[in-house]
């Protein structure tokens, strides 16, 4: 028999904190720019953070490597703690690196980002995750960890202590534009998302009465996940803008070629597969003596539906909503290539500009939002998890 | 009374069931009985309209099922599967509580219900009631499909395989509960079964069918005496016939009793009154003996059965 995972030596946090102590050492950690558009100078660990937070730095990943190695009972809390301490200590970090190196006269000079610093985070981010999926009862760790750290990086930001950081820089100059991205990003997503839901649900019945509909319904979703976004984005320019042409009115609703309209319906037709699949096999998979019992009973369909399919394919459902809702926010960024707004303006704004920073500000928070779907979706799942099913049933 | 009449169910080319002809009597037990495949499923479920019947007639009280709601056609007819069929996602009183709250019962009178029929499937409620599905034994879950059935009293019970899944154990005692239950609340029963001694243990009378008919339907004893044919012979057993007859008889009906109850004598075995003479028979035969004292439910010795009376009993 296999030991339990918690009993034998951790290898994945050795590794990954080996890579992140050479790495910090090898790349520049951060890097100054006299203005937004001019490549910066790069500052090695020394000379970025000073000698002693170098020495700590170290010392705090060789310590995550030694502590893994051993096996006493609660060393995934302390390994956790030390993570989750390094990840705080990361903005003050960058802030130190703000005060020693940049020129107090030059008003358009910043600080960004090095490629020593993004392993660093990238690395600690892959050893928080190993860790917390070794502690039991992963969730509740994993929201107090994600919110201290974010709760010290955000204390940095708002007491303007990295108001340098090119990053920052870039937000700062268009906090509106940032405000509307992020309304337009999540009403387009979401409301794809939901759009798909329902039209799931009625193809799911639908399927589920006419069995000859299923074969060419799986078939028709299938092929619409498999057409390229872009093509897609594209492809819905000519009807739409040849429709809003023919009737006037629908201009005044804001359908045309582009816009929200073409980037909606192309959404709609990519979060289509997900869901109806994994609504469909819910639905079919509840078992037949089930609802043969509660129809000999005399239970009608619609009772069979609502009180017996439903909240047993519950689980299912949401989480073929927790795939789509994924996806659809890392497919409204390509949106923005039809103008329809979102976070995907800054990423295609930055890359026509040569603005690395202005990418990140579109590009971070699309990372952020999926993240956020995921982790609120999987709650989801487990509350509607209808009491008396096992856990993984 | 449930009456079928020349009722027949075709799947495409198919025939499940060919013209069959059926009278259960108000109070009675039926139990269907034959070979995988036979029919029975279908037959039971052409009553309660899960599937329609492609020629023929069939009445519930004398009314043509096609003419009555076929909702309320269904929520007066308890039916419990083989598996149980219980919802995994509710409760043990929840499911229980299906029919009633379909009927729309006040809530005070459900759940006096529930703890009602969970006492009388020997459940204690306080113990099950908020137990799910999952957590009961299948014996368990067995009785709560049972009591679910029976939930809103109604006037017949379909039973499909019911103890078909459970250990020989298990399924003896839940027969014995049926045949208790049976005996207080007299529903109007067909019972599905392939296995024949369940079927002449719980029936008033059997109807054994093969190939979509109706082989022979009558009282178990008159199947055993004389089977139609050799269908129905051979589901029998040839070699036991005479054991499955004892089977049928009670030991308080064969033996002599004593004027007067009287103190049993605790050194020798002994025999219950509801007993069948072929369990006396297997005592007996354990201990040697010509005849054992026979007790009461509450103990007292109320008389004798011997070897010879088993004889005559049984025959
Ligand atoms: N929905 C259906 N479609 C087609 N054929 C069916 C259907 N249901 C039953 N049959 C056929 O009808 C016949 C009788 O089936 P039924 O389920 O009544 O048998 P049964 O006596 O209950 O058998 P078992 O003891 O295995 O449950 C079988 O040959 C079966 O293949
Ligand atoms: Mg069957």
């Amino acid at each position: 028999m296999l030991a339990p995972a918690s009993d034998m030596p951790n290898r994945v946090v050795p590794v990954l904190a080996s890579l992140a102590l050479v790495l910090i050492w090898w790349l520049d950690f951060g890097i100054v720019q006299p203005n937004r558009i001019v490549p910066g100078t790069g500052y090695g660990l020394v000379e970025a953070i000073g000698a002693a937070n170098s020495a700590g730095l170290s010392a705090g990943l060789l310590a995550l490597m030694v502590m893994a190695r051993h096996r006493f009972r609660a060393r995934f809390y302390g390994l956790g703690a030390l993570v989750a301490l390094l990840l705080m200590w990361q903005p003050i970090l960058l802030a130190e690196f703000a005060d020693r190196q940049l020129p107090a006269d030059a008003a358009y000079a910043r600080t960004a980002i090095g490629a020593g610093f993004w392993s660093l985070l990238f690395l600690l981010g892959l050893m928080a995750i190993e860790v917390l999926s070794q502690l039991p009862s992963p969730r509740g760790h994993h929201l107090i960890l994600v919110a201290l750290v974010l709760v010290v990086w955000g204390v940095c930001v708002a007491a303007g202590r990295l108001d340098s950081l090119s990053l920052v820089t870039e937000y700062a100059s268009r906090p509106d534009q940032f405000r509307q991205a992020l309304t337009h990003h999540l009403a387009l997503s979401l409301s794809a998302v939901l759009c798909s839901l329902v039209i799931a649900i009625a193809l799911a019945i639908m399927m589920m009465r006419r069995d000859r509909w299923r074969q060419p319904v799986l078939a028709t979703v299938s092929f619409l996940q498999t057409i390229p976004s872009l093509a897609l984005f594209g492809l819905l320019i000519a009807p739409l803008s040849a429709l809003s042409t023919a009737f006037p009115f629908l201009q005044t609703l804001g359908i045309r070629g582009i816009g929200w309209a073409p980037a909606l319906l192309a959404l709609v037709a990519y979060s289509l597969l997900p869901i109806v699949r994994n609504t469909y096999v819910a639905l079919s998979e509840v078992p037949d003596d089930l609802v043969d019992a509660g129809r000999g009973m005399g239970m009608s369909e619609r009772q069979l539906f609502l009180k017996l399919k439903l909240p047993l394919a519950m689980p299912i459902i949401i989480e073929g909503v927790r795939v789509t809702t994924i996806q659809a926010m890392g497919l409204t960024a390509v949106a923005a290539l039809i103008g329809a707004g979102g976070f995907g303006t800054f990423i295609f704004q930055g890359l026509g500009q040569a603005a690395m920073d202005l990418v990140l500000l579109g590009a971070l928070p699309t990372i952020a939002l999926a993240l956020a779907a995921d982790g609120v979706l999987t709650a989801l799942g487990q509350v509607c998890r209808p009491a008396g099913l096992k856990a993984n049933g | 009374m449930i009456e079928l009449k020349g009722v027949s169910c075709r799947f495409g080319s198919t025939v499940a069931v060919d013209a069959i002809n059926l009278t259960v009597e108000t109070g009675e037990v039926c139990v269907l009985v034959g070979s995988s495949g036979c029919g029975k499923s279908t037959t039971l479920r052409m009553i309660n309209r899960l599937l329609p019947h492609s020629a023929g007639e069939i009445s519930v009280d004398g009314q043509d099922i096609r003419r009555i709601d076929v909702r309320k056609l269904r929520l007066n007819m308890g039916y419990a599967i083989q598996g149980t069929g219980l919802f995994p996602h509710w409760t043990v009183a929840r499911n229980v509580a299906l029919v009633p709250k379909l009927l729309g019962w006040s809530r005070d009178r459900i759940t006096t219900r529930v703890d009602e029929l969970l006492t009388l499937l020997g459940l204690a409620p306080e113990t099950f009631a908020n137990k799910y599905p999952e957590q009961l034994s299948g014996g368990q879950a067995q009785r709560v499909g049972v009591a679910r059935a029976l939930a809103a009293d109604p006037n017949i019970l379909l039973m499909d395989e019911p103890f078909g899944a459970l250990d020989a154990i298990t399924r003896d005692n839940l027969q014995n509960e049926m045949l208790r239950i049976q005996r207080q609340v007299h529903k109007t029963t067909v019972f599905v079964t392939h296995d024949i001694d369940e079927a002449l243990r719980l029936a008033t009378r059997i109807a054994v069918m093969d190939q979509g008919r109706i082989l022979q339907h009558d009282t178990p004893e008159n199947i055993l005496r004389s089977p139609a044919n050799a269908f129905v012979e051979n589901l029998l057993g040839s070699q036991d016939r005479g054991l499955k007859l004892s089977a049928l008889r009670r030991v308080g009906d064969a033996m002599s009793r004593h004027p007067q109850p009287c103190e049993p004598d605790l050194e020798t075995d002994w025999l219950s009154e509801d007993d069948s003479l072929r369990q006396a028979l297997s005592v007996m035969l354990w201990h040697e003996a010509e005849q054992l004292p026979v007790r009461d439910a509450g103990g007292a010795e109320i008389g004798v059965l011997s070897r010879d009376q088993i004889w005559t009993g049984a025959t």
